[in-house]
């Protein structure tokens, strides 16, 4: 369910679904000031055993500092991350044992090999066979490229090495931070398919994301950030807006938009590329909206659900609240 | 996979490091020529040379004493230090240093581990370095017995260990580079920053130690013992000198290292 955030008005937040032993990953009251500028504020986060869970921000709302936080490469002004019963940072070193992940573009030893970086950087958590390296190159898509120098590997490639790595303890948790930012369409749909693949096999999984979209494609459960706060987390269906928007494209967008506007109000009718979003209310004002616009001789083409806009409207709504809050 | 070997693994796979141990093979082999080409032959005590230049010619063995005594004073401790800035800034600006910090590591035994090899590079450079030597001056002059700085005859076995103490002493001088340049690898992200940053700190001891005004400082400049192995070779050895460089070298490397650790452990990554 969602309710209110009491640090953050006008922004909601969702209650913990998860009872205390099913919490993989959590955050209590966790800060990051660098200077002045403060990066993370008071974050509390929990993240159930078997989550997809997106997290979701404008650039500079704190994602990846939180990223950061969680795997120790930066020390909090204030509060802590919790890895199962481990804190960050002062049990970083067992925590990281249950963690596998990326912050920002992985990066790898350029003049190895990815057999070789995966040998080396996955024998820092324990014996990994030859098998294993074998099978997480299979799973992401470079076994064929295995024993070529990451020199040589694209930006895509170099995702995929770093989900490779992530993957290579079955960890419980999984962070993934832009995973497929700069993939081709095709590498983007696999490492989606990769993500639901971990997240139907039980492991948890921590995705950040700008890409609201892809949060609605692969997360059950998703947290919305700005300016270093939670401003809302929940379920992903539970983050969609309760409304009947649609989409009406006509013949004649400026006078459907005034008889439009007679109807729903101008706060009920916006523009949305070449189509205008209605506000319908409920599903019973749809088919009076088609009559109107027949009756003011306006030619219907197309009346569609704006189901996309659910998360994206939540998104963008917050946001702009935010700015308001700085206005005033 | 012991932090160790990860390291060694990660600079045998740098082409930077054979570049660096080929210049020092190929030092002693410049040096030879240039000594044997020269006509004015060798610099000696009143050329400013060293007073084992003049007796070059009778001994190849003395060439690598040479060579230790002409790369000493800056290409070592540049060799050194930039081994030292490459452990966490070099890393840090590559990105590595996060990939290898999100792994279940402990910081303070990796900065050990890579300070140790750091060192360890620094002494392979300089078997390198008394290899050439060796091969330089015993093809040009022939190994033979040398004449120690009080006058005695040392035969080729015990020149041999000599030049190898003198070689040993070295490393440890370089130990205190590569732990000041292993600090400023602490300070900052960039490797270019963190030699430049031990380099000026070298130049600026070894300007103070120039200086006769600063009198009271130079037992307190590791730079000014970096040339104390000479007394090796006296017979008997001066013992003196060799320990204060020793107790000196031991006292700027524990602290220069303990404060790359004490700075590394809170350190936050943000390459």
């Amino acid at each position: 369910m969602l309710e209110r955030n009491d640090n953050s008005p006008g922004a909601e937040t969702m209650l913990d679904s998860c009872d205390e032993q099913s919490v993989v990953l959590s955050t209590y009251g966790l800060t990051k000031d660098f200077g002045k500028l403060r990066a993370v504020d008071n974050l509390n986060l929990s993240v159930c055993r078997g989550d997809v869970f997106g997290f979701l921000g404008p650039n500079g709302a704190g994602k990846t500092t939180t990223i950061r936080l969680i795997f120790g490469l930066i020390y909090p002004t204030a509060g802590y991350a919790q890895v199962l019963d481990h804190r960050v940072p002062n049990d970083r070193q067992e925590a990281l044992r249950h963690i596998g992940g990326f912050v920002d573009d992985p990066i790898f030893y350029k003049n190895m090999s990815a057999r070789r970086n995966l040998r080396m950087l996955g024998r820092m958590n324990g014996e990994v066979s030859e098998e294993r390296i074998s099978e997480v190159l299979d799973a992401v898509g470079l076994s064929e490229r295995g024993e070529s120098k990451v020199g040589g590997y694209s930006h895509g490639m170099r995702q995929r090495l770093g989900i490779a790595l992530a993957l290579i303890h079955n960890p419980e948790l999984v962070i993934l931070d832009e995973p497929t930012s700069g993939l081709d369409p095709q590498g983007m749909k696999d490492v989606r398919e990769l993500i639901r693949d971990l997240g139907r096999r039980g492991i948890t999984v921590f995705l950040s994301s700008h890409l609201l979209h892809e949060v609605e494609l692969v997360c059950n459960r998703a947290a919305i950030m700005r300016q270093g706060r939670v401003v809302v987390q929940g379920p992903v269906s539970e983050l969609h807006p309760t409304t009947n928007a649609v989409k009406v494209l006509t013949a004649d967008q400026s006078k459907a938009r005034e008889t439009l506007q007679r109807l729903f109000g101008l706060s009920g009718v916006r523009d949305d590329e070449d189509y205008l979003i209605v506000e319908a209310g409920d599903e019973g004002q749809v088919p009076e909206l088609v009559r109107r616009l027949v009756a003011d001789e306006i030619d219907v083409l197309a009346v569609v659900p704006a189901l996309e806009q659910g998360l994206e409207d939540m998104f963008l709504e917050l946001t702009a609240a935010e700015e308001t809050e700085a206005t005033s | 996979m012991s932090h160790l070997s990860r390291e060694m693994t990660k600079i045998l796979f740098q082409k930077r490091t054979y570049f660096g141990w080929a210049g020092l093979f190929l030092i002693p082999f410049l040096l030879t020529a240039a000594l044997r080409l020269s006509r004015e032959g060798p610099p000696g005590p009143e050329q400013g040379g060293p007073e084992f230049f003049s007796f070059i010619s009778s001994s190849g063995l003395y060439v690598p004493v040479a060579s230790l005594f002409a790369l000493v004073g800056f290409l070592l401790p540049l060799l050194a230090a930039m081994a030292g800035s490459q452990t966490i800034a070099g890393e840090a600006e590559s990105g590595t240093l996060r990939t290898v910090l999100m792994q279940p590591v402990r910081r303070g035994s990796l900065l050990l581990a890579k300070w140790f090899t750091a060192n360890v590079y620094v002494a392979i450079g300089l078997i390198i370095l008394a290899i050439g030597s060796v091969i330089a001056g015993g093809a040009v002059y022939g190994l033979k017995p040398i004449l120690l700085l009080s006058g005695q005859q040392a035969g080729v076995g015990e020149t041999i260990w000599l030049t190898f103490l003198a070689y040993i002493f070295v490393l440890f001088g370089m130990a205190a580079v590569v732990s000041l340049a292993v600090t400023f690898s602490t300070l900052t992200n960039s490797g270019l920053t963190a030699v430049a940053g031990a380099l000026v700190l070298v130049i600026i001891m070894v300007i103070l130690g120039s200086i006769s005004v600063f009198d009271f400082m130079h037992p307190y400049l590791f730079t000014t013992h970096f040339t104390s192995w000479i007394n090796i070779f006296r017979d008997p050895v001066e013992w003196g000198p060799i320990r204060d460089a020793l107790i000196n070298f031991t006292i700027w490397t524990a602290g220069m290292t303990g404060i790359a650790w004490f700075v590394f452990r809170r350190k936050d990554i943000l390459s």
